[in-house]
């Protein structure tokens, strides 16, 4: 018997924690869950549960779907440092996604804009376009003054800060990108930090 | 019984395999110290940033350097505390992974019992036993009458020696990491200042450093109006001097009032000359014990060592909800 394939999606970029299992392009189970910026000590009991139930292991899964950002930076280290390790020791595919697509796929909306509070009136945003269940992206992932931003879109954007991401849609999108080596993935931050900032000006 | 020890507390990401909390089988430590340098000390956020980075491949090259497979591997023991934040919660989640992936126990380890464990590597521990743990967070006397049981007999009221010596390299103009450098040029020196010896007459085992410190800074800022000369060099052996007469003074007298079989110096001041030489030189009655230079800064093999002998004493590990945690109390 062909092995299944058996996908993993991870995303704790933002107030929640999601974790979903694919098996041959079905989601078979799933977690979808505010857990009050707790991420460090709720994924993994989160994630033994999901596989438990689904009766595998870790090491039947066979291919890895992260949300890499942009987000909490704390919240996306998590499920980045966990996809990277689960992706380094049993040497299977990785694939990095926007944590603003995996958010956008929740709409069914033809034109969608998702956004994550990024504090100071600022918001990470990224659009995107649907036809027919096939989600693009129409603008990239920025960090960008949010009411600015918001006059740039037609009056038909759907804005979209929560919802559980519909990964099989995703699945069938071209915006995942495969990780080439599993020791360079590391989180989009989008922006540098304050004191690379900061230096920069000195 | 083979451990897997994972350290990422402040700017090391350390990987360790150590076989019977004694022979260290590989110990690969990442060092940010380059990156950091150029802002003068540890930036939290660049330090998250960077364990991410280097986490996967320092579990490979442990794991190869150590010639065994994940398979092989009993317990993995991380550091859960204390420490960075942002950086604690990078081991932990990478090593909660390996615990699950190979249906592993795993035991969360308290950084500073790793200092201590530090000296196992080369000298057994001989029970009861003094600690000295002295680093930028820590100035802790302990006492240990068994494996995994800590006493807090003394510690600092404010800073830490590590702290304290970074300020004064600071105010010196000398290069980050500053500690080391003090230490080197106060080899160069003479105790000319005759800086006070905070609470070396109390009777207890307290410190504190916030005033000798303060002190050195106040000599230097007056020297520097007055346009007087003075020499570097002895401002860092006036300022070592006396710090290590009251760490050395009060480590002698609990190893007596405790009737200890060992001390053991841990923590990255362990590393300074100074103090190594002037405990040697005047506690001779009791035997010294410091863990050998790669062993004294942050590293994996001693939180392995520290976890083997957690499990064996608590003869229970944690679970996948264990977190990191800043202010993790001993
Ligand atoms: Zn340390």
């Amino acid at each position: 018997m062909p092995q299944l394939s058996k996908t993993l999606v991870i995303d704790t970029a933002t107030d929640y924690v999601f974790l979903s299992l694919v098996v041959e392009g079905s989601e078979i189970g799933y977690k979808y869950q505010n857990d009050l910026h707790n991420h460090a000590v709720t994924v993994m009991p989160m994630l033994d549960e999901l596989l438990k139930k689904a009766q595998i292991t870790l090491k039947d899964v066979n291919e890895i779907i992260v949300g890499i950002g942009p987000g909490s930076y704390t919240g996306v280290r998590i499920g980045v440092t966990i996809a990277k390790m689960i992706g380094y020791l049993n040497n299977i595919s990785v694939k990095t996604v926007s944590t603003l697509a995996l958010l956008a796929s929740s709409s069914s909306a033809a034109k969608t804009m998702a956004m994550i509070d990024a504090r100071r009136g600022n918001a990470f945003v990224a659009c995107y376009q649907q036809e027919k269940g096939i989600m693009k992206e129409t603008v990239a992932d920025t960090l960008t003054n949010i009411e600015q931003f918001k006059q740039t879109l037609t009056i038909d954007t759907e804005i979209i800060r929560v919802g559980k991401p519909n990964v099989e849609k995703i699945m069938q999108s071209n915006l995942m990108k495969p990780v080439k080596n599993i020791h360079e993935l590391v989180p989009n931050y989008l922006q540098v930090t304050e004191a690379e900032r900061n230096k920069g000006k000195i | 019984m083979y451990v897997m020890g994972v350290e990422s507390s402040c700017d090391e990401t350390s990987v360790a395999i150590v076989k019977d909390g004694k022979t260290v089988l590989s110990n690969i430590v990442l060092s940010q110290i380059d990156i950091h340098k150029e802002y003068g000390g540890v930036v939290p956020e660049i330090a998250s940033r960077e364990h991410v980075k280097g986490i996967s491949l320092v579990f490979d090259q442990a794991i190869i350097k150590a010639g065994v497979k994940y398979e092989d591997i009993d317990l993995v023991a991380v550091t859960e505390g204390p420490g960075l934040i942002g950086s604690l919660l990078i081991g932990v989640a990478a090593a909660k992974v390996v615990a699950m992936n190979y249906n592993i126990p795993i035991i969360g380890v308290h950084h500073i019992t790793g200092h201590i464990y530090a000296n196992n590597i080369e000298h057994e521990l001989q029970f009861p036993c003094l600690a000295l743990v002295v680093s930028g967070g820590h100035t802790e006397l302990i006492l240990m009458n068994g494996h995994f049981q800590f006493s807090k007999i003394g510690e600092t009221a404010d800073d830490a020696v590590g702290e304290a010596y970074d300020k004064v390299a600071r105010v010196l103009n000398l290069p980050y990491p500053g500690g080391p450098m003090v230490d080197k040029l106060a080899q160069q020196g003479k105790d000319i200042y005759h800086f006070p010896r905070p609470m070396i007459d109390s009777k207890d085992y307290q410190f504190s450093f916030s005033g000798l410190k303060s002190h050195v800074i106040n000599l230097h800022h007056n020297l520097c109006q007055r346009n007087e000369t003075f020499e570097i060099a002895d401002f860092c052996a006036s300022f070592q001097e006396a710090v290590t007469d009251v760490l050395v003074r009060k480590t002698k007298a609990a190893a007596t009032e405790y009737q200890v079989k060992q001390i053991i110096v841990a923590g990255g001041v362990a590393a300074n000359k100074g103090l190594r030489s002037k405990i040697n030189h005047e506690i001779t009655e009791i035997p010294v014990c410091f863990p050998s230079m790669g062993y004294c800064t942050d590293n994996a093999a001693m939180i392995a060592v520290a976890g083997f002998f957690k499990y064996q004493t608590l003869k229970a590990a944690d679970d996948y909800t264990i977190n990191g945690n800043s202010r993790l109390e001993l």
